[in-house]
């Protein structure tokens, strides 16, 4: 990265750091940054999982099991900080089922098989009444109880979330950083550039897309697990909302495919614009920033806002 | 389940699967000629029922008028569809899955800041009621319905396999670039499907809100279930549309005498998701005619 990014990453970092303190621990808006990096951290293990040349539209499914999941464990008696670990690992392994299960399929009948799958889960929550509590969904769920050993205002009511997402974001964001230099981002690329080109030179694609999978499936339902604390309710149409699927693809499009930091400045980006000056003038018409960004992105800007810089150096240096 | 029971189901099934192949129409016409994934087909589809709803509580006029409405109202999107998918970067499949995700999300939104969100019904009175056959009881707005997808279907089948038309339309969707060589004017062949299938579309949904209720984001059921019968069917072919139509028709009613109504959209979900499984060199293995 060029040292400017680096300024840049840095002032956003601190800003956000310090954010609950400079809002007096505002709870709203505490509430409305945190589920914007918790968008961040979907869209970025969206992109990791598009990195591996699978695209989702079913990443609701993950959100929706990690936040069951986390529930569940959590009125089970776990610790919070525990069970949305719990639900990191049930979003995990419904990932990795549906990567086995769609081994054969690429493209578009993958993304068509993801957005079945997501169905598929909510209506397993909505009738599943014994486990899951149907339609009514689980209440009563606690909220994050303050650490002990931590100074009492990053974990003080709102506080403890919003560090916790932003902890997620750089966890995800240094795991593909991560990634892209390692042997596991070539393998994902070799998997997304040509799938039997790759098992011809013996990287067989089916493990790799596995793990792709259940890593992105893994942070997503982190995230969903976070979720479901804060708002402190499990209902099918919100766990499983079609926006968990809709809104990482817009962002990570929107924002760079396969770039680090543009899915996740995307997300903070258009959630913050949606809901702090969109909502509040023309609530019918706040996500419209989603609809118009993905018809952008499909027809004039495959690149994403990456590839339109990308582009202007280009014509800078030639 | 007494016989009687099964009887009426697997007849409420057929009726009900025949205008499922109806509703599917325009997702596979599309398909065909654009190679276009239509994800906001359904929504179209409920837009046409509200519009149809608009127009019958404000004039009262008996909704079968109001079928050829709402399809002439949804023509000039056909003519926006075949502008934005034309203009779709390859892979067409993926591109077409991205950007019409966003117009299900404007339309459903539109939706909703015009007719709030509220549940709404085309509920007409010379609709209702029961027919009586022996034992079995009929609804006659399902019958019309029912009577009205065949009619329609009966009449899409003899325009391409016996116009000059339905000619330019197969050899379009078969290959385009070859169909071009050879003359045929795929633009238009693209344009006149494009607009006949929002009529279809358009007019399927006025005679949907006379059989459910509408609300803006009913549309992703209709969308599913266009999928899979052209999974099932294969692309353009008519007659396994329809066979397919009636099989799901079927499979929806029985699901919802045996378990209840609250099991239809899981189930709709896991016929797709294990289709799709099995089937996966994807629609293309039936694009025939």
């Amino acid at each position: 990265m060029p040292r400017g990014e680096w300024i840049g990453v840095g002032l956003v970092g601190a800003a956000l750091l310090l954010l609950p303190p400079l809002s007096g621990f505002h709870p709203y808006y505490l509430y409305l940054v945190s589920t914007a990096l918790l968008f961040g951290t979907v869209a970025t293990s969206w992109n990791l999982l598009a990195y591996a040349g699978q695209i989702s539209f079913g990443h609701a499914a993950f959100f929706g099991l990690g936040g069951y999941g986390a529930a569940l464990a959590s009125l089970a008696g776990f610790s919070p900080w525990l069970a949305i670990g719990v639900g990191g690992l049930v979003g995990a392994g419904g990932a990795a089922g549906i990567g086995l299960a769609s081994a054969r399929l690429r493209g578009a009948y993958l993304a068509l098989a993801t957005l079945a799958y997501a169905e598929v889960w909510r209506g397993i929550a909505h009738n599943w009444t014994e486990v899951s509590g149907g339609g009514a969904g689980l209440i009563g769920i606690p909220p994050l109880p303050p650490v002990g050993w931590l100074p009492l205002d990053f974990t003080r009511g709102r506080a403890g979330g919003y560090y916790l997402s932003l902890a997620f974001l750089i966890v995800i964001l240094a795991v593909f950083a991560g990634i892209l230099r390692s042997r596991l981002g070539l393998a994902f690329a070799a998997v997304r550039e040509e799938e039997e080109r790759a098992s011809l030179l013996g990287v067989h694609p089916l493990p790799w897309k596995i793990l792709a999978f259940a890593l992105s499936g893994f942070f997503t339902a982190l995230a969903g697990g976070l979720y479901v604390h804060m708002v402190r309710v499990a209902e099918p149409d919100l766990m499983f909302s079609r926006y968990f699927s809709l809104l990482p693809l817009v962002m990570a499009t929107f924002g760079g495919l396969y770039t680090l930091l543009g899915p996740a400045i995307a997300a903070l980006g258009l959630y913050l614009v949606s809901e702090l000056l969109l909502h509040p003038l023309a609530p019918a018409f706040h996500q419209l920033p989603y609809a118009l960004a993905l018809i952008v992105v499909a027809l004039y800007l495959p690149g994403g806002l990456a590839g339109l810089l990308r582009k202007k150096k280009h014509h800078g240096t030639a | 389940m007494s016989l009687n029971t099964l009887a009426q189901a697997l007849i409420s099934g057929a009726l009900l699967g025949c205008f499922y192949t109806l509703m599917a129409l325009g997702f596979s016409m599309i398909l065909g000629v654009t190679r276009a994934l239509n994800l906001a087909h359904g929504d179209l589809i409920i837009l046409g029922g509200y519009l149809g709803y608009w127009l019958w509580s404000g004039s009262g006029l008996h909704p079968l008028f109001l079928v050829p409405v709402g399809a002439a109202a949804l023509l000039p999107l056909g003519l926006l569809c075949q502008w934005l998918f034309q203009r779709l970067p390859e892979p067409k499949e993926l591109s077409s899955l991205v950007l019409t995700f966003g117009l299900s999300l404007l339309l459903q939104n539109l939706m909703l800041a015009l007719w709030r969100g509220e549940y709404r019904l085309i509920a007409s009175e010379s609709l209702a009621g029961s027919i009586h056959l022996g034992s079995l009881g009929l609804n006659p707005g399902r019958l019309i319905v029912a009577a009205a997808a065949l009619a329609v279907v009966g009449a899409l089948y003899l325009g391409l396999t016996r116009t000059r038309w339905g000619r330019a339309v197969r050899a379009t969707s078969l290959d385009r670039e070859a169909a071009a060589l050879l003359g045929i004017n795929v633009d238009e062949a693209t344009r006149t499907t494009c607009l006949l299938a929002l009529a279809l579309s358009g007019g399927a949904g006025v005679l949907f809100a006379t059989l459910h209720y509408l609300y803006p984001g009913g549309g992703i059921d209709l969308t599913l279930l266009a999928i899979v019968l052209t999974i099932w069917a294969g692309v353009g072919r008519l007659r396994s549309v329809l066979v397919a139509g009636i099989l799901l028709g079927v499979l929806e009613t029985l699901t919802v005498a045996w378990s209840g109504p609250r099991w239809r959209e899981l189930v709709l979900a896991l016929v797709l998701l294990i289709s799709l499984l099995a089937r996966s060199g994807g629609l293309a293995l039936g694009r025939s005619h």
